[in-house]
């Protein structure tokens, strides 16, 4: 009883936060709101765009620990492969004697469901030991330990060990069907997928929008800005940083989850520290003191190399721009791309006023 | 006697072979180790520097119908030019955030990114080889196998430097304000020195350095765009076990690894590109201050 007004209340009260003005509820739900009906678009934005989402959760998973936490991870492609990986060795090794057990019918989305869980698990149990070990170092340190950890993951994939990661070539990943009473769901159908990605994409958004705003979350951010008069006030500095890595880790290694259904491969490119490099290029770009800053710069990154990729003259060069991009963001405007956004809407915002008071005198 | 005459593990020319792959990433890692220890910046582009070097050397042979030591002094001086281009340009805006190592670490990471594709601009993505000048172009035949005269003559080079830089750092007296800069720039700068001159100073000694083992290696591997991004991770690892900031320690740590990589694969069998990873993640977590010291010089 009790806890069913306590959920109408918190739906209520997130009601009145979208109602309350320009919110972060309310560019939420109308993000949301458009990527709902961009699925029904044309189909390789619906691609684009489902890459996006899962671009948009690796930075976000890893901007947890670089923006809010301080740390900054070259490595986190790792767990990328932890999460891609997860899914293909159990759709591989399991599936079959799944769809043995459980007929055509069921398995596909089982050994979906099952794979996404070990690829977490998987994830977990590495970042666990790995996080450990790497938070014990600062700043360029962690960054190197980080990356020397990336580079490990990818070549052990490399090594095939056990006989399970198929070493350069990667694992194809063909995703199953859903067969119940008649309705059929293909899971490697473009829109299917994309809206299996949406809804978790919109709940990892929300449950990293709470984790940030927790008092953990406002624990990471002392860190950031002092690690010694966070430690002094008696918060034991290395096992939240230990903490804010493990739950970053899982963020990215669900993105990893997905980027393997996308792609249909899981590949050892994924731990590279190349791969890595993507949610620091998408994160930097898109402004890291923001929540929203890796989803507007995984947007800008993927739109931005689309468009490039469309003028014949430009074509495959993206990574120059990417690298001014860089340059540019860190020199001279830290707050990126989502900063020039606010900025933008305080200009137009003081526009209106002004306009409106002008009118107001002329009556 | 047995019927198969036994057959040393250890030849003395794959040692030779080692020692020249040690030479070309002392070459690399030493300029690295350099701007860290005087700048306090990990140069994430120095991969990038030392691949112009390779490309430049190229071009200037192929121009030069074949005047290979024009080439590498070219490249040298070519590639320290840009490297001087990109501490004014992405480093010294930051110089009042100095406390902030990752800024650095993400505008020179930007850097990499430009070169990566510049080079691909204008060269394709395509791997083109060199071959060493003509008399040097032969191998010394011992029962063991054979010895490329070219490699003996990296490996002089990477000497010479080590001792070059040994004693313009301990017995010039521009060398005496690198270490006292590095060990104190505040202090440095009230006694009168020139810091921001002698940052974009020794980032010009480390840039000629990455460009001199471009060129230099240009005949011992084949020259793609990827190139950077390889050798750069490798010089991480030389730098991190011989300890950051220190050039002996790059010195020690690049033959570690040279060595490792040419007589690593006749021990293990498998599992020999994770070893130079596994070592690095230990020295990190054991020895941060790298195996052979914790010297800043």
């Amino acid at each position: 009883m009790s806890s069913e007004s306590s959920v109408a209340n918190r739906v209520r009260h997130a009601a009145d936060e979208v109602r309350a003005g320009w919110t972060p509820q309310r560019y939420g739900v109308l993000l949301f709101g458009i990527l709902l009906a961009a699925g029904m678009g044309p189909r390789f934005q619906v691609f684009l765009l489902t890459e996006f989402m899962i671009v948009a959760l690796f930075a976000l998973g890893f901007n947890l620990l670089f923006g809010y936490t301080g740390l900054l991870s070259f490595g986190h492609g790792m767990f990328y492969a932890g999460g891609a990986y997860g899914l293909a060795i159990v759709l591989k090794e399991v599936g079959p004697a799944i769809e043995a057990y459980l007929g055509a019918g069921l398995s596909g989305g089982v050994s979906l469901l099952i794979g996404a869980i070990v690829g977490i698990l998987l994830v977990t149990i590495i970042a666990v030991p790995v996080g450990w070990l790497s938070v014990r170092m600062e700043e360029i340190y962690f960054a190197l330990i980080t990356l020397a950890f990336g580079m490990l993951v990818y070549s052990t994939i490399i090594q095939n060990p056990l006989d399970l990661t198929n070493g350069t070539d990667g694992i194809v990943i063909l995703l199953g069907n859903l067969n119940i009473a008649g309705l059929e769901i293909r899971f490697g159908a473009r829109r299917t997928f994309y809206y299996l990605t949406l809804t978790i994409f919109g709940l990892l958004t929300f449950g990293m929008y709470r984790v940030i705003n927790s008092p953990f979350g406002m624990v990471c951010q002392a860190i950031r800005e002092s690690p010694e008069r966070t430690g002094a006030i008696g918060v034991d500095v290395r096992r939240h940083r230990w903490a804010a890595f493990i739950i970053s880790a899982v963020f990215v290694g669900v993105a990893g989850v997905l980027r393997a259904g996308l792609a249909g491969v899981a590949s050892p490119e994924l731990s590279h520290w190349s791969t890595s490099a993507i949610a620091v290029i998408a994160t930097v770009i898109g402004g890291a003191s923001f929540f929203a800053g890796p989803i507007i710069g995984a947007f800008v990154f993927l739109y931005l190399r689309w468009g490039i990729s469309r003028v014949p003259t430009l074509e495959a060069y993206w990574e120059f721009f990417f690298g001014l991009l860089i340059i540019g963001t860190v020199l001279y405007f830290k707050a990126g791309a989502t900063g020039g956004l606010l900025a933008l809407r305080g200009r137009a915002s003081a526009l209106l006023k002004a306009r409106a008071h002008t009118r107001g005198e002329r009556e | 006697m047995s019927a198969i005459d036994p057959v040393p593990l250890v030849s003395l020319a794959d040692i030779i072979v080692g020692l020249s792959l040690g030479s070309r990433l002392f070459l690399i890692a030493v300029g690295l180790s350099l701007i860290f220890g005087v700048l306090g910046v990990l140069n994430f582009a120095h991969g990038g520097l030392y691949m112009i070097g390779a490309y430049l050397t190229l071009v200037v042979v192929g121009i030069g119908s074949g005047y290979f030591w024009l080439g590498v002094v070219m490249a040298a001086l070519g590639v320290g030019v840009i490297g001087v281009a990109l501490e004014i340009l992405t480093l010294r805006p930051l110089e009042d955030r100095l406390e902030n190592d990752t800024d650095q670490l993400l505008v020179t990471f930007g850097a990499v990114l430009i070169i990566h594709e510049g080079v691909r601009t204008i060269f394709g993505s395509q791997s083109y080889t060199l071959s060493p000048p003509e008399y040097l172009d032969y191998s010394i035949v011992l029962q063991s196998g054979q010895i490329g005269v070219y490699r003996l003559v990296v490996i002089g080079f990477a000497l010479a430097v080590m001792l070059g830089l040994w004693l313009f750092i301990t017995r010039t007296y521009f060398g005496s304000l690198v270490r006292g800069t590095a060990s104190d720039r505040e202090m440095a700068a009230m006694l009168g020195v020139n810091v921001r001159r002698l940052y974009t100073g020794v980032f010009f000694m480390g840039s000629v350095l990455a460009g001199l083992g471009g060129a230099l290696s240009a005949p011992l591997q084949s020259m793609s765009p990827a190139l950077g991004d390889q050798i750069i991770i490798d010089a991480f690892i030389v730098v991190v076990i011989g300890g950051l900031g220190s050039i002996s320690g790059a010195f020690v740590g690049a033959m570690f690894i040279g060595l490792a990589q040419s007589l690593g694969p006749q021990f293990i069998s498998s599992g020999s590109i994770a070893i130079p990873f596994l070592a690095m993640v230990l020295v990190l977590l054991f020895r941060p201050r790298g195996l052979f010291g914790g010297v800043a010089e």
